[in-house]
């Protein structure tokens, strides 16, 4: 099934997303990173906590298995402090459809307890077409 | 707290970063699904990798862009700079591989105290490079007085 493209600009319920300190401790020491900051790339684990919504949006119809990671971006506003509460924000930035292929950007923003933006996140995914 | 190890006023276009290398092992990738929140099974069950064609479980894209960071933060002393990483997923990377990160200054904007840098993460195997991340960028800022 092809990806809805009069989906683009859909937002999903924001989620509240705890940078657990224990967590992105790990998350440190798996990529190598010195043990007193917050990893920058840690935010991907903000945006699993709401791919789930949107690859299950029954509106979409994205197929997970034929789906392939080809792009990330990360825009750094303010580092994530251990411990912080931020809200996950994530929308349909782009849906195009190309050669049988579906390609989907997500867009996430991660805001603090003050509503400002610290991070933004854009995932761009590849849906394989059927054929493929 | 560390100090800054690079000034803007040390840049050079065309200049190359320290690159910064690391073996992949299976325990690496379970550790990062468990970190990161991705446990898609291509990164952690063979016989699935294998169905989707690949020879075994293969790293995932996030852990090579997270490296890529590292070798900027260290290259930097601090992720303070670091405002802005893209980075293009080209090139599986196995469990055994040696993934090399690195970049080189494309463009500096003195009012503005940033760079632009070509970033990438390599992998030498069967005596060819490959590219699992490439024509990707970075861009780091630094503050006045900094």
């Amino acid at each position: 099934m092809p990806l809805n493209l009069a989906l683009e600009g859909k937002v999903y319920p924001e989620v509240a997303f705890t940078v657990d300190p224990g967590r992105a401790a790990a998350f440190a020491a798996v990529v190598e990173e010195r043990s007193d900051v917050v990893p920058p790339t840690f935010p991907t684990a903000a945006e699993f906590l709401l791919f789930p919504q949107i690859v299950g949006d029954p509106e979409l119809g994205m197929d997970f298995t034929r789906v392939v990671h080809a792009e990330q971006e990360y825009e750094w506003r303010r580092a994530l402090v251990p411990g912080e509460t931020v809200s996950a924000r994530s929308r349909l930035a782009q849906i195009r459809e190309k050669a049988g292929n579906g390609f989907l950007t997500i867009e996430t923003q991660l805001l603090g307890a003050d509503g400002e933006v610290a991070v933004v996140a854009r995932a761009s995914m590849i849906e394989r077409g059927e054929g493929g | 707290m560390a100090e800054p190890r690079v000034r803007f006023e040390d840049l050079a276009v065309g200049q190359e970063i320290p690159s910064l290398a690391r073996v992949v092992s299976r325990e690496d990738v379970k550790a990062y699904a468990d970190a990161s929140g991705d446990q898609n099974p291509l990164h952690q069950n063979d016989d699935f990798a294998r169905a989707v064609g690949f020879p075994g479980i293969i790293a995932h894209g996030m852990f090579s862009m997270g490296h890529l960071a590292t070798c900027l933060t260290g290259w930097l002393g601090e992720p303070g700079p670091l405002r802005r990483l893209r980075a293009q997923f080209r090139s599986p990377v196995f469990m055994g591989d040696t993934i090399v990160a690195g970049g080189r200054i494309r463009s500096l904007d003195p009012e503005a105290r940033s760079a632009i840098l070509e970033v990438w993460v390599s992998v030498e195997r069967d005596g060819r490079t490959e590219f699992p991340i490439r024509k990707s960028e970075a861009e780091v800022r630094f503050t006045t007085g900094a």
